[in-house]
């Protein structure tokens, strides 16, 4: 009898998840351009005020869904274990990272809503809430970093045969881990390619996290098959 | 001393790990209290000029030193596996071992990612509303030191599970010190009441003894760690291939 393992739905998730992401990233009026660092008071303030449905639906999107990828990286954490590897210990590693790296992002969309939940408030506070939701949002990329990191590592550890992944997604993850580094030190800048709008810690660091996700789930998508032809061989 | 990590040695993840640690624990020493010099943390009775003065004293050491954490804190997830894995050696269930792995990982956020948002929103603006500085020190200090359940209960289960453990991965003397560890988390819960005296975050009691607990702690857990991958037994063949991959199960692991 065929069983359904249901990676497969997790994985067909993954473009519904990502069309959302990306209806949220254009409805989200802060993004294209990004702000500015440094916007005055308010200037911040009269942005949301402008623009507050927007920044409200943008970010009730994404705190409903950026927590979606936390499936997808399960899947990942399912394909290690077929990685020659005598401990699950990078599995845990992976996992370690998997559950804190979205949950960043949610807490960014917080600071985003509160912003806009008052748009009245005190032009300070409102920048304040604004400040905590792109430090939060740019530089909270330590669990990304290290994700990409472990994962590089499981597959140069993985040496059989036929490993799990090719060896090129262990070095198309390095790279994305050094892409990301940029955007941690963006609290020094207020302008330049290291302000939170600027080209490494804004466009270098979220186009690496769009290439990582597209390429991942290309990778996990030609993985899952070949484990199904293995189980129906063992069969 | 076993050499770490070579290319057929079969315990390099393990070895990997714990160097990783070793890098995490000793960079987190030198942001905190070199870089950003946050520890011993500043004063609980500042007025909110004071604070607005402590970031614009502290700034560029801030800046560096959180980014610094922003970009290879993740490494903290080596030190939660490598314990994971010892506590799946033991005798007892998987739900421990789970536990701990859980617990741990979602200490993240508030217990470090907060204090570096917080602390690079301060040094970020120093000019901004004294009444705001202070509000962002308070939200850096007592995040990073009031997170307490997450270490207090996995505290615990790590104990239970040493006290527990018939197959001795680790003394039962160490089982005792978790309990002092947790015990730091319960006595630093007058710091979110407290401006000033022993209790207060930066105090005898909620500060300096507690770190020195927790440093003990730490240094004691990462040497034990190194004994327990010393002990480990795969064997010094190659690994053996994975032909009969099945869904779900590496028949390669030790334990899975």
């Amino acid at each position: 009898m065929r069983r359904t393992s249901g990676e497969l739905i997790i994985l067909c998730a993954l473009p519904a998840a990502a069309i959302l992401w990306i209806a949220a990233f254009f409805l989200f009026p802060g993004f294209l351009p990004p702000m500015s660092p440094g916007s005055a008071p308010s200037e911040v303030a009269a942005f949301y005020g402008d623009h507050t449905a927007r920044i409200r639906y943008s970010m009730i999107l994404f705190n409903w869904f950026c927590v979606a990828l936390i499936p997808v990286l399960m899947l990942i954490v399912e394909r290690m274990r077929g990685m020659a590897h005598r401990t699950p210990i990078m599995r845990y590693c992976m996992i370690g990272c998997a559950g804190a790296a979205p949950i960043a992002f949610l807490t960014a969309t917080i600071f985003w809503l509160l912003a806009a939940f008052r748009p009245d408030r005190a032009p300070e506070l409102t920048q304040l809430y604004n400040d905590l939701g792109w430090i939060t949002f740019t530089c909270g990329v330590p669990f990304l970093v290290a994700q990409s990191l472990f994962l590089a590592v499981s597959i140069f550890l993985d040496q059989q045969e036929k490993p799990v992944f090719g060896r090129w997604v262990a070095y198309f993850n390095v790279l994305v881990a050094v892409a990301l580094v940029p955007a941690g030190f963006a609290g020094l800048a207020h302008s330049g390619v290291l302000a939170w709008d600027g080209l490494l810690s804004f466009w270098v660091k979220n186009i690496a996290i769009a290439l990582w996700i597209i390429v991942m789930s290309v990778v996990l998508g030609r993985a899952l098959p070949r484990d199904r032809a293995v189980a129906e061989a063992a069969a | 001393m076993k050499r770490p990590a070579g290319r057929d040695d079969p315990k390099r993840e393990l070895w990997l790990a714990w160097y990783a640690i070793l890098v995490f624990y000793n960079l987190y020493t030198v942001v905190f209290f070199i870089l950003t010099r946050t520890q011993p943390p500043g004063k609980p009775w500042y007025g909110a000029g004071d604070a607005s003065g402590w970031f614009a004293h502290h700034h560029d050491g801030l800046l560096v030193g959180f980014a610094l954490i922003f970009v290879l804190g993740g490494l903290s997830a080596t030190s939660i596996a490598l314990i994971t894995y010892s506590i799946r050696r033991m005798s007892v269930s998987r739900a421990f071992a789970y536990s701990y792995l859980i617990l741990y990982s979602v200490s993240a956020v508030p217990g470090f990612l907060f204090i570096c948002v917080a602390m690079t929103a301060g040094a970020m603006r120093p000019d901004r509303d004294p009444a705001l500085q202070q509000w962002l020190y308070d939200l850096g200090f007592l995040s990073f030191s009031g997170t307490m359940g997450v270490f207090l209960v996995g505290s615990l289960i790590w104990m239970a599970a040493i006290l527990l453990d018939k197959n001795r991965v680790f003394p039962k003397w160490f089982g005792y010190l978790n309990l002092c560890n947790a015990l730091t988390e319960v006595v630093v819960a007058p710091s979110w009441m407290f401006d000033r005296g022993v209790f207060a975050w930066n105090g005898l009691i909620a500060w300096w003894i507690n770190v020195v607990v927790f440093g003990l702690y730490t240094g004691v857990f990462i040497n034990l760690l190194r004994n327990v991958i010393i002990r480990e037994d795969f064997g010094t063949g190659p690994l053996p291939g994975l032909p009969k991959r099945a869904r779900g199960h590496a028949p390669a692991e030790v334990v899975s």
